[in-house]
C-alpha cells in the first residue's frame, strides 16, 4: 500500500528546527542526512531535504487528485483525476525508491518538506469558499490547483533529471536516470491535459 | 486488540438531539460524590467546550454549506453533551468549592498526563504547570478556610496533597517567554497529541471559569485572588495552545477533537465508580463515535485523506485520575525555581540580567503584595497559620516548609 500520509505509525522522521520538536527516537541527525548520495559527493543534507519535499509534493498530489475527482461533475474529469491519482501513486514509489537507493529514508519529512505540504495544501482550499462561487468557477479553481501542482512536480523531477546529466557514471546517477524515466512521460501528460483542459472550458464558456 | 472509535457504530447523529429533561441531569450530591467522578466532570466540560469552539472558528472560515450544516448540527449535539456534563454540578457547591474541583482537576490530570507522555520537551512543559496548578490549589484551599471556614481537604478527599507548589507570584512570565515549540504532525506519538490537545481544552476552560466568575464576587481578596489567577491561566492555555502542530488543517484538527472526545470518554467510562455518571459517559461515547465519523467523512471529501492514514488502529493507553503525590512532590523539589526563556527552560539562577521575566514581574507585582501571598498572610493571621493538607510529609522543598506565625 502506498503511504500518502507520513506520520509516527508509517515511521515518520523529521529534523527538528525552529519551533518544532520531536522526540529523540524520531530525530534524524545530520550525520544521518550526510550520506545521501554519497556516491557523487552530493551535498548530502541539502539534496535529502530537498527530495523530502519532493515526496510530499507527490502524497499532497494524491490527495488533491481524489478530492478533485470526488467534487468533480464533469465525468470525463473525474476520469482523468483517477487515472491521475493512480499515476501519482505510482510516482511516489519511484520517488520512495530512489530515496531507499540514494540512501535516505522515504519516510523522513525534512522542513522543507513541511513548507511544500503547507502551500500543497492550500490548493485544496477553494471548497471552503464554495458558497459564494459557481460551479463552474469551483470546477475551474479546482482544475487550476491541478496545473500548478503538476507543474511543480515536473519541475522537481526535471531538477532530478538535470542533476542526473551531470554527474560521474555512479550509482545515484543511474538510479536517477531510470526514476525520471519511469514518470517523466506521464509528469508531461498531466501537465498538458490540465492545461488543455483549462483553455478549452474557458474559450468555450468566453465563445 | 483495544477499541478503535473508527470500526465501531456510533448513534446516527439525527438521532441524537435530547429534550430539556434528558438534558437536566440530576446534579451529584456533593458530600457524597467520589473526588475524581468529580473531576472528570471538569475535564469533560472542558473538553466539549473546546470542540464547541473549534467548531466556531472552522465555521467561520468557510461559507460552504455542507461544511457549515456538518459543523453546526455535530456543534449543537456537543452543546448538549455539555450541558448534560456541566449540569452534574449542584447548585450547593459554591464557587470557591467548585474552584477547588478545577485545581484538583489541573493537578491530577496534569500529574498523569506528565508522567504518561513520552515526549520529553512535552513532558517537561507540562511538568512546568503541574507545580504551578498545584500552588493555585493551595491559595484557593486558604481562600476556601478565610471565607466559608471549609477544609479543601473535604473537597479532594486523601488523593491530592494541598501544600505551597511554584509560588503564584513567581509563575508571572512574559507572555514572549510562555510560547513553546510545538510538535511535529509527522513524528508525534498520538498520545502526545491527545494530552496536548487535553491540558490545552482543561486549561483554557479553567481559564473561563475565573475570569467570569471572578467577578462575581464581593469581597475584594477574593476579586484580587481569582484576577491573579486568572492571568496565569492564560499564560498556561498560551503554553499549552502552542504545542499544537499549525500544519494540521481545519480539517484534520476537526477528526482530532473528536478522536480526543472518543478517547476521553472511553477512558473515563472504564473508572467511573458512579453508575448514571458512567451511562453518559457510554452515551457520550457512542454520540462521538458518529461525531468522529461525519469529521472524518468531511476530510476524506475534502483533503483526500483517509482516517486510517493518520489515526492509530486503536485508542493509546486511557488517561486516568489517580493518586500522584509523589510524582507531584519529585517534580516540586526539582524544578521549583525552574522558568523559561521564549521556548527554553532555565533555573532562575541561570536567567540573564535582562530577561523579560524580571521585567514582567516588575510590572505586575510592583504594585504591592500580591493577592496570591496575601490570602496566605490573611489566613495566618486569622487561624494562627496557613492552611494545608499533607498526609506525605513535611514539603519537599525547604523553603517552602511551614512558616510561623507573622504576628
Amino acid at each position: 500500500m502506498t503511504i500518502t500520509t507520513v506520520t509516527r505509525m508509517t515511521g515518520g522522521k523529521t529534523t527538528p528546527i525552529g519551533m518544532t520538536v520531536a522526540p529523540p527516537e524520531r530525530r534524524m541527525g545530520l550525520s544521518d542526512l550526510d550520506g545521501f548520495g554519497v556516491d557523487e559527493e552530493l551535498e548530502g543534507i541539502f539534496l535529502a531535504n530537498f527530495m523530502s519535499a519532493f515526496a510530499t509534493h507527490e502524497r499532497c498530489g494524491v490527495h488533491l487528485y481524489r478530492m478533485a475527482a470526488g467534487l468533480t461533475q464533469i465525468p470525463e474529469w473525474r476520469e482523468k483525476y483517477m487515472e491521475f491519482e493512480d499515476h501519482t501513486k505510482d510516482h511516489l514509489r519511484v520517488l520512495e525508491r530512489l530515496i531507499e537507493r540514494l540512501g535516505g529514508d522515504p519516510m523522513y519529512v525534512s522542513p522543507q518538506a513541511r513548507m511544500a505540504e503547507f502551500v500543497a495544501t492550500k490548493l485544496m482550499e477553494p471548497i471552503l469558499l464554495e458558497g459564494s462561487v459557481d460551479p463552474l468557477t469551483l470546477e475551474l479553481t479546482i482544475l487550476e490547483a491541478v496545473t500548478l501542482a503538476e507543474r511543480k512536480r515536473r519541475l522537481n523531477w526535471k531538477l532530478i533529471r538535470e542533476l542526473a546529466d551531470q554527474m560521474r557514471e555512479t550509482i545515484s546517477k543511474q538510479a536517477m536516470q531510470e526514476a525520471v524515466e519511469q514518470v517523466e512521460s506521464d509528469q508531461d501528460e498531466h501537465v498538458r491535459w490540465a492545461e488543455t483542459a483549462w483553455l478549452r472550458m474557458v474559450m468555450a464558456q468566453v465563445m | 486488540m483495544g477499541f478503535n472509535p473508527l470500526a465501531e457504530k456510533g448513534i446516527p447523529i439525527e438521532k441524537q438531539l435530547r429534550d430539556w429533561s434528558e438534558l437536566n441531569v440530576h446534579p451529584y450530591d456533593k458530600e457524597q460524590v467520589d473526588p475524581y467522578t468529580r473531576t472528570r466532570i471538569i475535564t469533560m466540560n472542558g473538553v466539549e467546550i473546546e470542540s464547541i469552539i473549534f467548531s466556531r472558528q472552522f465555521a467561520r472560515r468557510t461559507d460552504n454549506q455542507e461544511i457549515k450544516r456538518a459543523l453546526a448540527l455535530t456543534r449543537r449535539i456537543e452543546q448538549q453533551q455539555q450541558k448534560a456534563v456541566n449540569w452534574l454540578t449542584p447548585g450547593e457547591e459554591t464557587t470557591l468549592e467548585v474552584t477547588i474541583g478545577y485545581e484538583q482537576t489541573a493537578v491530577d490530570l496534569t500529574a498523569y498526563i506528565a508522567r504518561a507522555e513520552p515526549d520529553p520537551y512535552l513532558k517537561q512543559t507540562f511538568e512546568l504547570g503541574l507545580i504551578e496548578d498545584s500552588d493555585h490549589l493551595y491559595r484557593y484551599a486558604n481562600l476556601l478556610a478565610l471565607l466559608e471556614g471549609k477544609k479543601a481537604e473535604r473537597i479532594t478527599g486523601p488523593l491530592t496533597e494541598i501544600m505551597p507548589g511554584r509560588p503564584t507570584v513567581a509563575e508571572h512570565r512574559h507572555p514572549f517567554d510562555d510560547i513553546r515549540a510545538h510538535y511535529d504532525k509527522n513524528t508525534v506519538d498520538p498520545l502526545s497529541r491527545l494530552h496536548v490537545m487535553t491540558i490545552t481544552a482543561a486549561e483554557q476552560q479553567t481559564l473561563n471559569f475565573y475570569m467570569n466568575m471572578g467577578a462575581r464576587y464581593i469581597e475584594p481578596l477574593a476579586r484580587a485572588l481569582y484576577l491573579e489567577i486568572a492571568m496565569i491561566e492564560e499564560q498556561h492555555v498560551t503554553q499549552y495552545e502552542s504545542l499544537l502542530d499549525p500544519l494540521e488543517s481545519w480539517f484534520q484538527q476537526e477528526v482530532y477533537h473528536h478522536y480526543n472526545e472518543c478517547y476521553l470518554y472511553h477512558s473515563f467510562m472504564s473508572q467511573e465508580s458512579d453508575l448514571r455518571i458512567r451511562a453518559i459517559w457510554e452515551l457520550h461515547l457512542n454520540m462521538e463515535i458518529e461525531h468522529l465519523r461525519v469529521a472524518c467523512e468531511m476530510m476524506r471529501r475534502h483533503e483526500g485523506i483517509e482516517a486510517e492514514e493518520i489515526l492509530p488502529k486503536e485508542l493509546p493507553e486511557p488517561t486516568l485520575f489517580q493518586e500522584d503525590k509523589q510524582y507531584v512532590r519529585q517534580v516540586l523539589a526539582e524544578q521549583v525555581e525552574l522558568r523559561t526563556v521564549r521556548t527554553q527552560f532555565v533555573p532562575l539562577d541561570q536567567l540573564p540580567e535582562d530577561a523579560k521575566y524580571f521585567e514582567y514581574q516588575d510590572a505586575v507585582n510592583g504594585g504591592g503584595f500580591a493577592p496570591s501571598e496575601r490570602v496566605i498572610e490573611e489566613q495566618v493571621n486569622a487561624s494562627g497559620d496557613d492552611y494545608r493538607f499533607m498526609p506525605e510529609g513535611p514539603h519537599p522543598v525547604q523553603g517552602l516548609r511551614r512558616r510561623a506565625p507573622q504576628n
